[in-house]
């Protein structure tokens, strides 16, 4: 976000309904929002107050002056030039998106919207900007020495340091997004892991009881460490830029933290280098003991030379600079949001499942403040029935996310899809190994079934799924209860089942709805949840989908959330 | 959370107060810590005055548990009202902890 203000949106279309559907999402994510209904217009608003906005939706078909236009006049202004555009078209050929691309738009949006995408491009289009806004001036400055080195030999000792020095490093390849980032990450563990010796285990526990701050600082000041230091290797290469990274600590073994593996991604931390690997670097070699790696990054580099061809590239995200060990948490917590918003059924499934099964679900996804662990997802199974199902991760933070990502995996390898207390007994199965004491999930998981008109499920300390019969009304709660996921192998679940009538609407949330806040401070509490849904079908009956259940607590409920909320409606033919 | 750790004839009882959520996670863990300090065969959860708990408060609840079970510790539950009792039973914690009324 940037600076004091909230963060502000221009939206850009000449349909009404357009700007409607864009400004109702953005608001609801806590954007304020102004829009404008062609290129000119937009122009004269940025022109009036260059400083206001933190990104424009545009799209690219408008009369008077179009999308492709504005953005030209934008590109060329100094004051404009830095805020992300995300353009958005009904028609987008390939040819579109790379002129759009090369002109400098932070990312292409196709029509219609899908509104989870929508949200996580613009949030990390906000971020991105912030970051340049916060740090552009100090930046520039280590910029001009930095682009005119070939290469060079850096020495740190400290954590800060090093990620200052990351920072400035990113810097010289602009196109990698999650450059600081990985390289903050490979600078810390040469300190952490390296040179002080905390071991991956210890370090667990020291995030857990929450001393890694004072542990790192006490062992820096002991005379062994004292003056141990991490030399990098800059080197520009053609094309590409290497970084090797070494301490004088004893080594690791590092094979063990290439990859994302299934049992380190719910532990406390560790997944550090496989993240880096993923996202920052194009290549990364330890070599044996483990106390030198090798990263490189492919690209176009900023060269003293290559600074003049900045239009191209200068104004895309640029690498995040990580001043502090603060922003790599942010960084995470961007990433694994990005990541989380990305596992949530994509428009084109749930048309799908509309068309072949006449079931026209919809759902609801809105991140808290610090993330939680919300995924749902569906899938056709045959001709007359899908599976439907909501899981929330105990606890808050990278973690929990990391957790939902993992679930999303390993939903997909578990068989006994049609037959709910099966499921939820194997999903409990492979969790109970992998979470620690103290962590579960809650999850509701059942198959509709349009031809039997019924919804079979089986909970596991889920909220309570609900049916609402559309013309008479008549709500039937149904039964989450089930002991939560993960903590003890032996679990059983118990299937149950709730009738279908034609047109009903069949909710399920995360117990975020009950539990949120209003403004006022009041809490819809499970008997408010079920009127919220009783009300809402009423006024909306077979038209139902879940903004509009879900608008009147969204309206009010306080900002931003707890905890990450999830809803679906589905309403069967 | 408010707390109170009375020592009783059948053993030591935790007394929890008003709320038990999220934000309680690292004061808790001191508290159990206490708890089990007494080394006693049982040691009862007194949940008459907890008005409210949410997910957090069930993990932390396991991780007393857990705790308990190593130090040959059982946990029962007492008197869980409304709210927390409507928790306790969605997650079938009866059949990983001990009840008791009264």
């Amino acid at each position: 976000m940037a600076g004091a203000r909230a963060t502000r949106a221009l939206v850009v279309d000449d349909e009404r309904m357009n700007r409607e559907v864009i400004v109702a999402n953005l608001r609801a994510s806590g954007y304020e929002t102004v829009t404008a209904e062609d290129g000119q217009q937009a122009w004269e608003i940025l022109d009036r107050l260059p400083d206001d906005f933190d990104v424009i939706l545009l799209d690219r078909r408008m009369p008077r002056m179009d999308g492709m236009e504005l953005l030209g006049r934008l590109k060329a202004d100094e004051r404009l030039r830095h805020i992300p555009v995300i353009m958005q078209t009904a028609y987008a050929s390939s040819d579109d998106v790379v002129d759009g691309i090369k002109a400098g738009v932070y990312y292409y949006l196709q029509k219609p919207l899908d509104r989870m995408l929508l949200l996580s491009v613009v949030a990390s289009a906000v971020d991105a900007h912030g970051r340049f806004r916060r740090l552009s001036d100090d930046l520039q400055k280590r910029l001009s020495a930095l682009s005119l080195l070939d290469s060079g030999t850096f020495r740190f000792r400290t954590l800060d340091e090093g990620n200052r020095l990351a920072a400035a490093l990113a810097r010289v390849c602009p196109r990698s997004q999650f450059l600081a980032v990985g390289l903050a990450e490979m600078f810390t563990n040469a300190v952490e892991h390296g040179n002080l010796g905390i071991t991956y285990e210890e370090k667990a526990r020291l995030i857990v009881e929450k001393r890694l701050a004072q542990e790192v600082e006490a062992r820096q000041d002991a005379p062994a460490n004292r003056d141990k230091v991490v030399t990098v290797l800059f080197e520009r290469l053609p094309g590409a830029a290497r970084f090797t990274v070494r301490d004088e600590g004893k080594g690791f073994d590092w094979r063990r933290y290439m990859e994302l593996d299934t049992a380190r991604a719910f532990a406390a931390h560790g997944r550090g280098i496989a993240m880096a690997r993923r996202l920052s670097f194009d290549s990364l070699e330890y070599r044996d003991p483990g106390n030198e790696v090798t990263c490189v990054v492919r690209g176009e580099v900023l060269s003293p030379r290559g600074r003049s061809a900045e239009g191209d590239g200068a104004d895309r995200p640029v690498a995040g600079p990580a001043p502090v060990r603060r922003s790599t948490m942010d960084e995470d917590l961007k990433i694994a949001r990005t990541m989380q918003a990305e596992l949530m059924p994509p428009a084109a499934l749930l048309e799908r499942v509309r068309d072949s099964l006449g079931a026209r679900v919809s759902g609801y996804f809105e991140t808290s403040s610090d993330l939680g662990g919300d995924i749902w997802g569906l899938e056709p199974l045959d001709d007359h029935r899908f599976c439907l199902w909501l899981a929330d991760f105990s606890g808050h933070g990278v973690t929990s996310a990391m957790n939902t990502f993992r679930l999303h995996t390993l939903l997909q390898n578990v068989a006994e899809r049609d037959r709910p207390a099966a499921f939820l007994a194997a999903v409990n199965a492979r969790l109970a190994g992998l979470l620690p004491v103290g962590q579960f999930a809650t999850m509701l998981y059942g198959v509709v079934d349009v031809a039997a008109r019924s919804f079979v499920y089986s909970g596991a300390a889920a909220p309570h799924p609900l049916v609402v019969e559309a013309g008479s009304l008549r709500t039937v709660i149904g039964d989450g209860s089930g002991l939560p996921l993960g903590i003890t192998k032996a679990a059983r679940y118990v299937e149950r089942r709730l009738d279908l009538a034609p047109g009903a609407v069949l909710f399920m949330a995360s117990d975020a709805l009950a539990e949120s806040p209003a403004e006022d401070g009041d809490v819809l509490g499970h008997d408010g949840a079920v009127e919220l849904v009783r009300k809402g079908v009423a006024a909306h009956r077979a038209k139902a989908d879940i903004d509009a259940l879900l608008a009147p607590f969204l309206a009010t409920v306080r900002r931003p959330l707890r905890d990450d909320l999830t809803a679906i409606c589905c309403v069967v033919p | 959370m408010r707390y109170e750790i009375s020592d009783e004839p059948g053993g030591p009882t935790l007394v929890l107060r008003d709320q038990l959520t999220f934000a309680d996670r690292d004061p808790f863990d001191g508290v159990i810590d206490k708890l089990l300090a007494r080394r006693a065969r049982r040691v009862a959860i007194d949940l008459t005055q907890l008005d409210y708990m949410d997910s957090a408060g069930l993990g932390m609840l396991l991780t007393l548990r857990d705790r308990a079970e190593r130090a040959d510790t059982e946990v029962v539950l007492r008197n869980p009202r409304s709210e927390v009792r409507e928790l306790l039973v969605l997650a079938c914690f009866d059949t990983l902890f001990a009840f008791e009324e009264g």
